[in-house]
């Protein structure tokens, strides 16, 4: 059997599914190849215990492109976000930090703590804004190659120096400190408070195998501020139906275009013929060919299982290689019988509608990760808990619950006696005793629990190393060096072969944006022909 | 000499300062240079610590120093002899094996050969890629940093010029700089080595003297800038006979002989200001000393928080000041012994291995557990440690048969979670001694005195703010245009007629006198210039 596409798609995950949409809205005809009977990849909606829907890994929506939502209709495909609003932090002392998406609340809250916090959390949620305006437009933009002497690459790099130049001085100031500093010492310039410096600070490390302390981990505060500025919608939220529903969204805008989708479909092998990527083969033995083929996998399994080292220039194997992954993170997915309840706020209050961040304070973050560094899962771990089924009654029975726990530091490479299929159990132990210390009642309400550890994140959906971003977003690894250094452009070494997934910028997170810029690179360039 | 309104004042004698206070002087400028201890030299003079026994009490080894100041400065013909030793580095294993460095890349290739063969054929390789890659990064060190908001014609052609020698490294190669600079040090080294002992020796030099351990990002800008002012892996150890501490007296020689007046015992409380312009200083004994420019040797925190009336500086800037970081985490203990200590695996002629430096480092675990206690304020319980023997470069710092052993320690955190460094000195060298005894069995023993600089005693005795020897972390936010803060890279600052020669401004690392030279150079365009000192 053998039918021929202009391009396929290799994986169904939110990235793949986003770049089928829009090359089949520019007349391509495209098919996508996904290994799992459900779409979506690491956004998935999964029913593992009868009557409750899982958001299985990913399970916020912050980052989604406005411009995505917009120009694929999302909406009329079924796509809702909910409001998650605020981040209630229990502290060990019986208090509470509760701040919430209403300024002037969240001020009282504050000044609660600290007086002078209350002002400084106003100046930099203004700052934060600016310099998120600053960052966006990199988002869209294709990584110039610093190296070359090729006339765009360097309109573009002139472009981004003269948005630099136009920063007033302050801005830049702050820029330059967010790209290279710590997420602690950026925060200890603007803030006292030891447990509201641990909670701003764990969205710097969330899927990095870095702590609060690490340089480079400034960055990220940004992405909760950019979220806002597009006035779409808030920097968090959830998906009615969970975040299934986005992919399923997604895919439904890519059929109605004219997109094919196939669900167990594993792909063994991209063909390729005088190195030129013409087609895949299929585990069944079937092939399909095709004109371009888009990898939405992350490097190590595009081009190390599918490709092959044999097809690809020495050097690029050996980046491929280089290319960090090292997930950090594990998932627990709770069924619950009720709703828990937290001796510092007790109640089925609003904070319960939020997210719940288990992180007393930076000294408690950091340790967390320096018992990971030496391969030991965090025995007093970071956890950022949601119940989505506070606020979408469609995912549990009712009167029941889902909850969600996102835990760090889980390391893929565990040294501890028997690996990850010996701790499983274990580690989910640990998580539920790390948050029944600030809300006792929750082992009595469990009814069932799904523990994923970084290994189970490459078991089931293939992210290599269970990282969820498909490799580190580190400063190494971001712009231009992402996924390889020369190879940032969603092209690869193979002619006709783009990547399309998270490991190309701007990277991770339910964002689309790769699966959107690389759409954009692959049009283009066969337009050209 | 009289001071007046044209003086130019030098605050601190440190080499940074002698070295621009030289410039000055040779130019007909006539500086006075202000020391508040008894001694010029700042981090790098020879004093007595026991009866008998001298060492150079801060640092025990040479950035190396630039070769233009060497011979500016004329050093040689002021009888420093420097030295080169070979081998230049031993670093001790667990296993009681120890690693010795040559200065030549073959050498030291067999030396790691019963290590790991496939780290021994990659050792040369290292080297020639960091010495090209040091070499570009060393025409940096000599640039003043450009302005980001207008750079000048000048400014521009020089960053042109560093755009082209980029393009020359090759993709290969300058896409490597682009990756390996925020990188974490501990995965650049284990992008070429596997031997653990090898990757944490390699690894030291991105984190002496910084609040880092070897995976904190950014590590790998500091090894590169390393490598830009001496690019052999884990430092050439070049050092002086008599240590560094003959190299300030020299310099200091040099700057006299060119016409700087220098006084010590001169500790300066003020520097005054009138309408944003400097007019001069005030001593401790409250004399006043009248100038139309005043060179500050100190950090940037002391110059601009401490010696400067806050009225007279923009809140911003302040604000920015007191953000610059200064966690200092090194501690300095000297040892009169009663004899040279026995090493584990040091076959042969021992004195000829520990002319350079001997490395307490096994391992990036190591370092790195060093560095987490630090993160909490308790000093490492197994520390990370460099040691020389200045002795045995020049005899006549201990007496006949007897040796001076200079140890850095580090991680003990200036901030202290609990108490504070008085009384802890005791505590702190039988940590030194205990860790040792490990790889010289009977060290203990040998030890008939010691000195123990805190890092309390750096901020008190030395005037290091925060104890830091770097006068500020070297993290990516406070290099290059960032060093102190940005829009003020240039050595000049927001009070016309000031300006910042010490370490605290770029390059900053290490005993090189680049900070120092390249501020001169500034200070002396301004006047040249005929137009007021101040920025912009």
């Amino acid at each position: 059997m053998s039918t021929s596409y202009d391009v396929i798609v290799i994986g169904g995950g939110h990235n793949g599914l986003v770049s089928a949409a829009y090359l089949a809205r520019a007349g391509r005809k495209v098919l996508v190849l996904e290994r799992r009977h459900v779409l979506g990849g690491a956004a998935v909606t999964e029913e593992i215990y009868p009557g409750f829907k899982y958001s299985v890994a990913s399970y916020v929506v912050s980052l989604l492109r406005p411009e995505i939502i917009r120009e694929l209709d999302l909406p009329r495909h079924g796509l809702e976000i909910l409001p998650l609003d605020g981040t209630f932090t229990p502290m060990p002392n019986g208090d509470y930090l509760w701040r919430v998406n209403d300024h002037a609340r969240t001020r009282r809250e504050i000044a609660r703590h600290s007086r002078v916090d209350a002002e400084a959390y106003e100046e930099y949620g203004k700052a934060m804004i600016e310099m998120g305006r600053f960052v966006k437009p990199i988002l869209n933009m294709t990584p110039p190659d610093p190296t070359s002497l090729n006339p765009r690459g360097l309109m573009d790099l002139a472009f981004l120096g003269r948005r630099f130049q136009a920063l007033s001085d302050q801005d830049k100031y702050n820029q330059v400190q967010l790209m290279t500093m710590s997420a602690v010492d950026f925060l200890d310039q603007w803030f006292e408070t030891d447990v509201l410096k641990a909670t701003m600070s764990a969205s710097g490390i969330i899927g990095t195998f870095l702590g609060v302390r690490s340089p480079g981990t400034a960055y990220v505060l940004l992405h909760h501020y950019m979220g806002e500025i597009d006035g779409a919608f808030r920097s968090w939220g959830l998906s009615r139906g969970g975040t299934g529903a986005i992919s399923n969204s997604i895919a439904g805008a890519a059929r109605e275009a004219g997109v094919e989708i196939r669900t167990e479909t594993p792909v063994s092998r991209i063909l390729i013929k005088d190195g030129a990527a013409v087609g895949v083969v299929l585990e069944s033995g079937d092939y399909y060919t095709a004109n371009v083929v888009a990898s939405s996998l992350d490097p190590r399994q595009t081009f190390s299982k599918l490709v092959g080292e044999d097809n690809l220039p020495p050097d690029f194997v050996a980046d491929v290689k280089r290319y960090k992954y090292r997930g950090s993170s594990g998932k627990v997915n709770l069924a619950l019988d009720g709703l828990p309840e937290f001796t510092a706020l007790p109640g089925a209050g609003h904070h319960l509608r939020g997210a719940m961040s288990i992180s007393p304070s930076v000294d408690y973050m950091e340790r967390a990760y320096d018992e990971a560094k030496y391969g030991r899962y965090s025995r007093e771990p970071y956890i950022d808990i949601v119940i989505p089924s506070l606020t979408d009654p469609s995912v549990a029975p009712p009167g029941k619950h889902v909850m969600s726990c996102f835990v760090q530091y889980a390391p893929y490479h565990l040294k501890e006696e028997g690996g990850w299929d010996a701790h499983r159990e274990r580690f989910g132990d640990t998580v539920i005793d790390a948050i029944a210390k600030y809300a006792p009642n929750i082992r009595d309400i469990i009814l069932h629990r799904q523990v994923l550890t970084p290994l189970d994140i490459e078991r089931v959906f293939g992210l290599s190393e269970g990282n969820i971003f498909q490799g580190e977003l580190t400063l190494e690894q971001l712009f231009f060096l992402r996924p390889a250094p020369g190879w940032a452009q969603y092209k690869t070494p193979v002619q006709g072969l783009y990547m399309c997934g998270s490991a190309t910028h701007p990277g991770g997170g339910i964002m689309g944006a790769p699966g959107r810029n690389a759409a954009m690179r692959i049009i283009k360039e066969t337009n050209r022909k | 000499m009289k001071a007046d309104g044209r003086t130019t004042i030098v605050i601190g004698a440190g080499h940074n300062a002698l070295v621009t206070a030289f410039y000055l002087a040779k130019a007909g400028r006539k500086p006075i240079v202000l020391e508040r201890r008894h001694v010029a030299g700042g981090c790098a003079t020879s004093e007595e610590f026991a009866p008998g026994y001298r060492a150079t009490t801060l640092a025990h080894t040479l950035g190396p120093l630039r070769s233009s100041i060497v011979s500016d400065l004329q050093l040689e013909r002021r009888g420093v002899k420097f030295v080169r030793p070979d081998p230049r580095l031993v670093s001790l294993s667990p296993d009681g094996r120890a690693l010795v460095f040559s200065r030549d890349a073959a050498r030291t290739a067999q030396a790691i050969q019963p290590f790991s063969t496939k780290d021994a054929a990659r050792y040369p390789e290292f080297c020639a890629t960091f010495a090209r890659l040091g070499a570009f990064l060393s025409e940096l060190l000599e640039m003043t940093p450009p302005s980001i908001d207008a750079p000048s014609a000048g400014e521009l052609w020089e960053l042109l010029k560093a755009g082209r020698k980029f393009r020359a490294l090759g993709k290969r190669e300058s896409f490597a700089l682009l990756r390996w600079g925020p990188m974490a040090v501990a995965d650049l080294v284990a992008e070429w080595f596997e031997t653990d002992l090898l990757q944490a020796a390699v690894a030291t030099r991105a984190i002496h003297g910084t609040a880092m351990g070897p995976w904190s990002a950014g590590t790998g800008a500091i090894l590169l800038l390393g490598a830009a002012i001496d690019p052999l892996p884990g430092g050439s150890s070049v050092s002086a006979v008599g240590g560094p501490g003959a190299v300030t007296r020299a310099m200091a020689e040099a700057a006299r002989e060119a016409g700087a007046e220098i006084r010590t015992g001169a500790d300066v409380v003020r520097i005054l200001v009138r309408d944003g312009v400097v007019t001069g200083v005030v001593l401790a004994d409250g004399s006043e000393i009248a100038a139309g420019a005043v060179v500050s040797g100190a950090d940037p925190r002391h110059t601009f928080l401490r010696l400067i009336d806050p009225v007279e500086l923009e809140p911003e800037f302040r604000t920015r000041i007191r953000n610059y970081r200064t966690p200092g985490t090194v501690a300095k203990v000297n040892f009169a012994l009663r004899a040279l200590p026995a090493f584990k695996g040091l076959a042969g002629d021992a004195a000829a291995s520990l002319q350079g430096r001997v490395l307490v480092a096994p391992g990036i675990d190591y370092l790195e557990r060093a560095f987490d206690a630090s993160k909490y304020g308790d000093t490492s319980p197994a520390p990370y440690l460099d040691v020389a023997f200045p002795s045995l470069l020049d005899p006549s710092m201990a007496p006949s048969g007897r040796q001076v052993m200079s140890v850095h320690m580090q991680y003990a955190p200036f901030a202290l979670r609990n108490g504070s460094w008085q009384g802890r000195e005791d505590t702190l060298a039988a940590l030194v001694l205990r860790t040792l005894e490990a790889y010289a069995p009977g060290i203990t023993s040998l030890v008939e005195h010691q000195q123990v600089i805190t890092p309390l005693d750096l901020q008190q005795v030395y005037g290091l703010t925060g104890g830091h020897i770097h006068h500020g972390e070297l993290a990516l936010d406070q290099l290059f245009t960032m060093r102190p803060t940005l829009g003020w890279a240039d050595y000049r600052t927001p009070v016309e007629g000031l300006y910042l020669c010490g370490s605290g401004t770029h390059p900053g690392n290490g005993l090189t006198g680049a900070s120092g030279q390249n501020a001169a150079r500034e200070i002396l365009k301004g006047a040249r210039r005929n137009q007021p000192a101040g920025h912009q």
